[in-house]
């Protein structure tokens, strides 16, 4: 785990599926229980994601929902269209970002907004 | 390359365990890629393969289960396969309410053009996913 600023940020490579979505849970139990509000997953080096790893992120968002949200960075056009699909793009608590740049510009956002 | 107009079957077989996934859906992958199918469409039908097979191994315990997959191009219809000796289980909604299971069946639906399931004789299950390719 790195971080954006005070954000975590989990960094994962390869297919998100089945045989490795648990990894991908307990990341993000330790990046919430640290206490952040806001949690980010790079999806840029993940090519595929099944539907045990899109469970992982239904559950972490909805743990962060009080009074965070969970963002994911750079997922690939096919990975988009399934997060859409199934309903976590349209989640208040879930974003999704192109790249880091963005994602660091909606924190500073809320920062100052705060 | 697979001949577009030359109707083919091929198989893998695998044991049903989660780790044996990412192996089918290389198969499938290599099949699409064969076909001259779009990247879209190849990972839509890694997608819902993946998804039946899941629910197989999810169901199947210690692994000594054997899982077949089947690719069947006929008539301008690819078929995937799926056949386990034991049952399909469908997500039940209670199960869902509580952890998101239970996607992988609206995933195949979604995003295949046919999806069938069936009983077979010796008490296993059939799942069957097909695509519609242009003409």
């Amino acid at each position: 785990m790195t971080r954006l600023g005070s954000t975590p940020l989990l960094e994962t490579q390869g297919d998100i599926d089945h045989s490795t979505c648990r990894d991908l849970e307990t990341a993000f139990a330790e990046a919430i229980n640290t206490g952040a509000r806001v949690v980010l997953l790079d999806l840029a080096q993940v090519p595929y994601v099944d539907s045990g790893g899109l469970s992982v992120l239904f559950s972490a968002a909805r743990r962060l929902r009080q009074n965070g949200w969970l963002g994911v960075v750079g997922p690939n056009p096919n990975v988009r269209r399934l997060l859409e699909l199934v309903g976590l793009s349209a989640d208040p608590s879930f974003r999704t970002f192109d790249d880091r740049l963005g994602a660091g510009a909606a924190l500073a956002e809320e920062t100052g907004a705060r | 390359m697979i001949a577009l107009g030359r109707d083919f079957s091929r198989v893998i077989t695998v044991k049903a365990e989660k780790i044996h996934l990412a192996e089918i859906r290389d198969f499938v992958e290599s099949i699409g890629t064969e076909l001259g199918l779009g990247l879209e469409r190849i990972f839509d039908l890694k997608v819902a393969v993946s998804e039946a097979c899941a629910n197989v191994v999810e169901h199947a315990g210690c692994g000594t289960t054997p899982l077949e997959v089947c690719a069947d191009l006929q008539s301008g219809r690819l078929t995937f396969t799926v056949r386990d000796s034991g049952s399909f289980h469908p997500p039940s909604p209670w199960r869902d309410t509580f952890n998101n299971r239970g996607l992988g069946l609206p995933l195949m639906v979604a995003l295949m053009d046919e999806v069938r399931f069936m009983r077979l004789p010796d008490g296993g299950t059939c799942v069957s996913l097909s695509v519609l390719l242009p003409a």
